[in-house]
């Protein structure tokens, strides 16, 4: 029976329905993205082929679309460089002290920890945007009663640095619990008995830490590390619904002006061009931090 | 130190931690609760002065608050659903068929699905935007759900456990004269609850907390926004100035949400567990 072209047939029936969908919403959209990019289209139905053309306005100084794609660029990796040490260290902190916990505070934690995940972007961002308000947010009246900065108040989201602490610190809140899960993880796979030799030779909890668990987790930490990468670079929401680029342009973010260049200045193919410009930094970055994290293990 | 001193520090340091993460959740609540004078007053209680509940009633009856919050509630639900439903009929076909069937070109769709995993999603967000409107979907339901059956997400999960099944329990009933699908249907999906229900739990949550997509793909009709879309759209708008209002929506949209995640935690757990990452 297996082999024959009926069987072959109706063992392809089970993937077909997926296989169109796949081909329909998301195979089709990725190439016609990179016709798109060769396009003038204005995103209202008319569209000519350009060639190159919007990739060469994007390195032409001047052009909006430069404008828009080195403001954006440069937003994205600010937001990139800020935001992932702490995503990972407070991930793998919290990870460590959850572990640490008795069984019983352990679930509850996790959860705590863990469940401004589930909460959406929209959300997270009403919230936060209550927490840093400069004149009546949560966080300045602490201050204020703590006498931290009586005079004046904190611009949260219209003075650097705070802004991109106030981006970087709602970040941490709204997605930690899952690069902690994912830590967690990790932490249950590292085998007891190295702690057990490591603490009869008399290691403190540090170089334990050090020692052992860090290179045993190593490549959960690859892992995470290049998922919080992406993550990062697609960072939207934050900047968008709580500074809207503030202040001036500097928590303009790549995606901002993806959907600017797209929906506000009706060039979709620019647009097209610019996502895809950003995909391969992306994708370049990855492989490169793929690559440093599996060259150290295997030397 | 001694162990007993060590773990009440450690929980001193989880419990601080703790309020930090669950504060912000009950200032939306209790803001919520305020009436519009109070909600101006600067203050760092948690219980309002005069608690009201006229800003979820005010929600609730709809067009009070000059936008359609219960036709944003039904699109939500409806599209996480149908959307829900869809992802898991089309995944769990495919991923049965390629873990344990002789698909035709089986070595060349696994790599292909699982490749787009790791492509940005911006890459085709506007070309799928170009794509509805030609197909004129814009602005209807049918653009809301449809993009997420598309994702190779699920069928990874699905593939990974389907392969993992053991082989005897489909060979004994075949040699009962079970057809694939008699198979697929009394053997593979019984035994798949579990992994079944993570999917649908995280797709569900994908799509009902999904703001960007909706926001474009309403067509910029308030009637067809969802609650998450919606919030934003009034983020943006003259709600700004009314955070109590805004507060009590997006208590009432993060409730569904938070309701499925505390019910399903152990399943996302597992969820996380099963995709693999070690």
């Amino acid at each position: 029976m297996k082999g024959s072209w009926k069987s072959k047939l109706t063992s392809g029936l089970f993937v077909l329905p997926y296989l169109l969908c796949f081909g329909v919403f998301l195979l089709y959209p990725l190439v016609s993205g990179l016709v798109l990019s060769l396009q003038n289209n204005d995103m209202l139905g008319t569209h000519e082929f350009v060639g190159f053309k919007n990739y060469k306005d994007i390195f032409t100084p001047g052009t909006y679309v430069h404008d828009s794609f080195v403001r954006g660029l440069w937003g994205t990796l600010k937001f990139v460089v800020y935001s992932v040490p702490v995503l990972i260290a407070v991930g793998l902190a919290l990870a460590l002290l959850v572990g640490a916990l008795t069984a019983k505070a352990r679930g509850l934690f996790r959860t705590v920890f863990f469940l401004p995940y589930a909460i959406s972007a929209t959300v997270m961002a009403t919230i936060w945007m209550r927490v840093f308000d400069t004149d009546s947010g949560f966080l300045n009246l602490m201050l204020d009663r703590l006498h931290i900065h009586r005079s004046q108040h904190i611009g949260w989201f219209t003075d650097t640095p705070w802004v991109w602490i106030a981006l970087v610190a709602s970040t941490v809140w709204w997605t930690i619990g899952f690069n902690m899960m994912l830590f967690i993880n990790g932490l249950n796979e590292v085998p007891e008995e190295l702690y057990e030799a490591a603490k009869i030779d008399g290691a403190s909890a540090w170089q334990r830490l050090i020692r052992i668990t860090l290179p045993s987790i190593k490549n959960v930490t690859a892992v995470v590390l290049i998922m919080t990468v992406i993550a990062s670079f697609n960072v939207f929401a934050q900047p968008n619904l709580m500074t809207r680029g503030g202040p001036g342009f500097e928590t303009n973010v790549m995606l901002m002006k993806v959907f600017d260049v797209a929906y506000g200045q009706h060039q979709g193919g620019a647009a097209s061009a610019m996502a895809i410009l950003l995909g391969l930094i992306m994708m370049a970055v990855s492989a490169i931090l793929y690559r440093l994290m599996f060259r150290k293990e295997a030397s | 130190m001694g162990a007993k001193t060590k773990q009440a520090l450690l929980l001193l340091v989880a419990v601080l931690l703790g309020v930090i993460f669950i504060v912000p959740v009950i200032w939306m609540v209790t803001i919520s609760l305020k009436s519009d004078v109070e909600a101006f007053l600067p203050s760092l209680s948690f219980i309002p002065n005069e608690p009201t509940l006229i800003n979820y009633t005010d929600a609730l009856k709809g067009g009070a608050l000059d936008v359609p919050i219960l036709r944003w509630i039904n699109n939500s639900l409806l599209v996480s659903v149908v959307g829900t439903v869809l992802v898991l009929a089309v995944d769990a076909l495919a991923a049965y068929g390629l873990a344990r069937l002789d698909v035709p070109f089986k070595k060349l769709l696994v790599p292909l699905f699982l490749s787009t995993l790791m492509i940005p999603g911006i890459i085709w967000f506007v070309p799928q935007y170009v794509l509805f409107q030609d197909l004129g979907l814009i602005g209807t339901y049918h653009a809301f759900y449809l993009p997420f059956t598309g994702s190779a997400f699920g069928v990874f999960l699905l593939y990974q456990f389907f392969r993992g099944f053991p082989k005897e329990l489909e060979e004994a009933a075949y040699i009962d004269g079970a057809n694939k699908w008699r198979i697929f249907q009394s053997v593979l999906l019984p035994s798949s609850k579990s992994i079944l229900s993570t999917l649908a739990v995280l797709t569900f949550m994908g799509i009902f907390n999904d703001y960007i997509w909706p926001f474009y793909a309403s067509g910029g009709d308030d009637r067809m926004q969802t609650l998450t879309s919606g919030i934003a759209v009034m983020t943006q708008g003259s709600y700004v100035n009314a955070p109590n209002k805004l507060m009590a929506l997006s208590t009432i949209a993060a409730i569904p949400v938070l309701i499925v995640f505390l019910l399903a935690q152990k399943s996302i757990v597992r969820g996380i567990t099963q995709s693999g990452i070690k």
